[in-house]
């Protein structure tokens, strides 16, 4: 079949009427005022709020949910059971874990314990669902890497110690009237 | 004869036979009253107390299970005494439970869960510390038992004593003291990982299955198991395209609510090292090959014996782990190659008188109701002895019966002098080497199609784990070649097949895959044709 052309008639652009003139204006002046604002506004004592990544980090508030992690217990071990709940209530499928047995107490943890970083979608829901505390949405969010393998976390990657997530811990135990 | 009487349960009038438990009509009439210690395959107990309900015209409330089914019962389930005594046997059984459910293989499908959610409070009010009782303890080779979890319901202690006739398992001590455990055997009986199925709670757990991944990530498919030409009828559970455990599925006219342990840990073999793809042998030694080159070698392999020789100078072993429809493809095939010379080695083994039989085969009664094979041995002798004599030139092994039957060695040294050998099998097996070609062969639970079991029972089987893309199942393999000896271009169908030969065959007459259902149903018996018993499912 041969090609063919087909001209389509565009509307010609119409200018409705004159507000929407002065709402270019309007948002030049809002620009212009905070340039003027952050240009001259030392005089009168302002502070910076920006920044200076990544020399300077910014401390995020604990509701921050940033990346889900393994609480690590003083012994060195993992806080978790396997017991499969986050990986049920993970709305991406992002959680993969395949228990064994140990010979202590607990009987059970996760042999392997994957995160594909690539699906999470820091809902949250993991740690919700969590019956051990032993998982948890980290302040960290700088997760990026330079291959695509390099999102899939595995449990020696996940384990952060306990007394480093301590915050969050409490802010969950606030939230959820544990 | 059975007297069928009306009983009204919550203002609905229900039919059951007087006589039988309370609880069973109600279940029977699809009134889910909760209940831990009965089960329809063993004697009452009313040890949980928990299926308490009000019936007109008696003093107290009485419990289901105990309770006959007389005319004209007036029987609340929905009343609040009852509710409330729910609540409390539930609060009851929860003061010692130590809600280990993380790490518990049963959390899932656990009825104390279950129950507890449904119908119990929501909060504990004891303030007392929780007893403190064996967990993981080794009671058996197969079995393990936690001492904390057990709710005391005593269907473990009933089956090992009414079913398996052991008695192992008691319970010692009474009342607030009272445990669970084994007598002076350990329980190793060959039906001991039932007790698992039976436990309403994670008390008793199989040592297969312990600390594996969670029931609710698996699929479940209705299928029969393989292990032997019993057919008990099972459940497949697969996930991440394994197969995790099976366990068994109720139909009274097979296994009722019971299989064997040995059946149970049969699933194995489908999940080890597979052959994956087909292989040919050209130089000596078997390198992989598409499935279109290893069609094309078998059939050409096999249409030059018979022109050379002739067609009875192929000889075939039919494998009794085929299905019905498979084997009848294979008819098929060997009879438009003019073969004679068919035999089928079932592997034998040990039997009980309750559900383990001798032949480890599932399907070796289809084989033979097919008319394929014949005589005492499934003509294996007169196969054998053909091709030691050199009258066979060309052999086609479904299977590795062989191998169990006559031996490794054995088979090595039959299969050496022939001038074209096909196999198929499902492990990439040194005997077979010498094979010029060998398709990967299929397993129970990667296929649907009708196995017939030792009784005549025609029950069907479905697909678990589905097989990867551009996979050929052993009819599909057949029906190639089949395509290629006759320039036909056919597909094999299972359903259609086995149309075929419910059409075809007066054993198989009336079998529509419909009648057969979930449960199976027996083959016609041509001369005596009368009404037959059709068992439904259970609710």
């Amino acid at each position: 079949m041969a090609v063919q052309v087909k001209k389509v008639l565009r509307p010609p652009p119409q200018i409705t009427s004159w507000r929407s003139g002065l709402a270019i204006i309007a948002g030049l002046w809002v620009t212009t005022r905070h340039l003027i604002a952050n240009l001259f506004g030392f005089i009168r004592g302002r502070q910076d709020f920006t920044v200076y990544y990544p020399e300077q980090r910014f401390l995020h508030a604990p509701a921050l949910r940033g990346m889900p992690v393994l609480v690590q217990m003083e012994n060195g071990r993992e806080r978790c059971v396997a017991c499969g709940l986050c990986e049920w209530a993970c709305p991406t499928s992002c959680i993969c874990i395949f228990p064994a047995e140990t010979d202590s107490e607990v009987e059970r943890y996760p042999e392997i314990f994957d995160i594909d970083m690539t699906r999470c979608m820091f809902c949250g829901l993991c740690e919700e669902a969590c019956p051990e505390e032993a998982i948890v949405m980290s302040r960290q969010i700088e997760i990026s890497t330079y291959s695509r393998g390099g999102s899939l976390w595995h449990k020696e990657d996940l384990l952060v110690p306990e007394s480093r997530l301590r915050t969050r811990i409490d802010f969950l135990r606030s939230q959820y009237g544990r | 004869m059975e007297n069928i009487v009306q009983i009204v349960v919550d203002g609905r009038t229900i039919a059951a036979p007087e006589g039988v438990p309370l609880l069973q009509a109600m279940l029977d009439a699809g009134i889910d009253v909760p209940h831990y210690c009965y089960h329809p395959k063993l004697s009452i107990d009313g040890s949980c107390r928990l299926c308490a309900v009000k019936i007109e015209g008696m003093p107290k409330l009485q419990i289901a299970c105990n309770t006959q089914v007389r005319a004209g019962m007036l029987v609340h389930t929905d009343d609040e005494e009852a509710a409330q005594t729910r609540r409390g046997v539930l609060e009851l059984l929860l003061l010692n439970h130590p809600l280990d459910c993380p790490i518990c293989d049963k959390a899932g499908e656990c009825w104390l869960q279950n129950y507890s959610v449904r119908f119990g409070s929501r909060r504990g009010r004891s303030v007392m510390p929780r007893r403190k009782l064996g967990k993981r303890l080794d009671i058996g080779e197969r079995m393990l038992l936690d001492q904390e979890r057990c709710i005391l319901c005593r269907r473990c202690v009933r089956f090992c004593r009414e079913i398996t006739k052991t008695g192992e398992l008691l319970i010692f001590n009474r009342g607030h003291r009272s445990v669970l455990d084994i007598g002076d055997s350990r329980l190793d009986n060959p039906y001991s990982m039932c007790t698992a199925d039976i436990c309403p709670v994670g008390a008793l757990e199989t040592r297969d299955f312990h600390h594996r991944l969670r029931v609710w990530f698996f699929t479940q498919t209705a299928s029969v198991c393989p292990g032997c030409s019993n057919g008990c009828n099972i459940m497949v559970d697969e996930c991440y395209g394994q197969i995790w455990r099976l366990f068994p599925r109720r139909n009274d006219a097979v296994n009722d609510t019971w299989m064997c342990d040995s059946g149970r840990l049969g699933y194995r073999f489908v999940n080890r090292p597979r052959l994956r793809h087909p292989l040919i042998n050209e130089s000596g030694a078997p390198s992989a090959a598409t499935w279109s080159e290893a069609l094309e070698r078998a059939a050409g392999g096999l249409i030059r014996v018979r022109d050379t020789w002739g067609g009875s100078a192929i000889g075939a072993l039919i494998s009794p782990h085929l299905t019905t429809e498979e084997n009848f493809r294979f008819g098929e095939l060997l009879r438009a190659l003019g073969a004679e010379k068919l035999a089928m080695a079932v592997p034998r083994g040990a039997a009980d008188n309750f559900l383990i039989k001798a032949e480890k085969a599932a399907n070796a009664r289809g084989v033979r109701e097919l008319g394929l094979v014949s005589g005492e041995d499934d003509g294996l002798n007169s196969l054998l002895q053909s091709v030691r004599a050199g009258r066979i030139k060309a052999l086609y092994v479904c299977g590795e019966d062989l191998l169990r039957v006559i031996g490794a060695e054995q088979t090595a040294a039959l299969l050496q002098p022939l001038e074209f050998v096909a196999v198929q099998t499902l492990r990439q097996i040194p005997e077979y080497a010498r094979a010029a070609v060998a398709f990967p062969a299929t397993s129970f639970a990667e296929k649907n199609g009708v196995f017939v079991n030792h009784a005549g029972r025609a029950q069907r089987i479905a697909v678990a784990v589905d097989p990867p893309p551009g996979w050929m199942s052993d009819g599909e393999i057949f029906t190639q070649l089949l395509n290629r000896i006759e320039s036909r271009a056919e597909r094999f169908s299972p359903e259609a097949v086995w149309s075929q030969i419910a059409a075809g065959n007066p054993r198989f007459a009336g079998l529509s895959l419909d009648r057969l259902g979930t449960l199976g149903a027996p083959l016609v018996d041509p001369e005596n044709i009368g009404p037959q018993t059709v068992h439904t499912a259970p609710s």
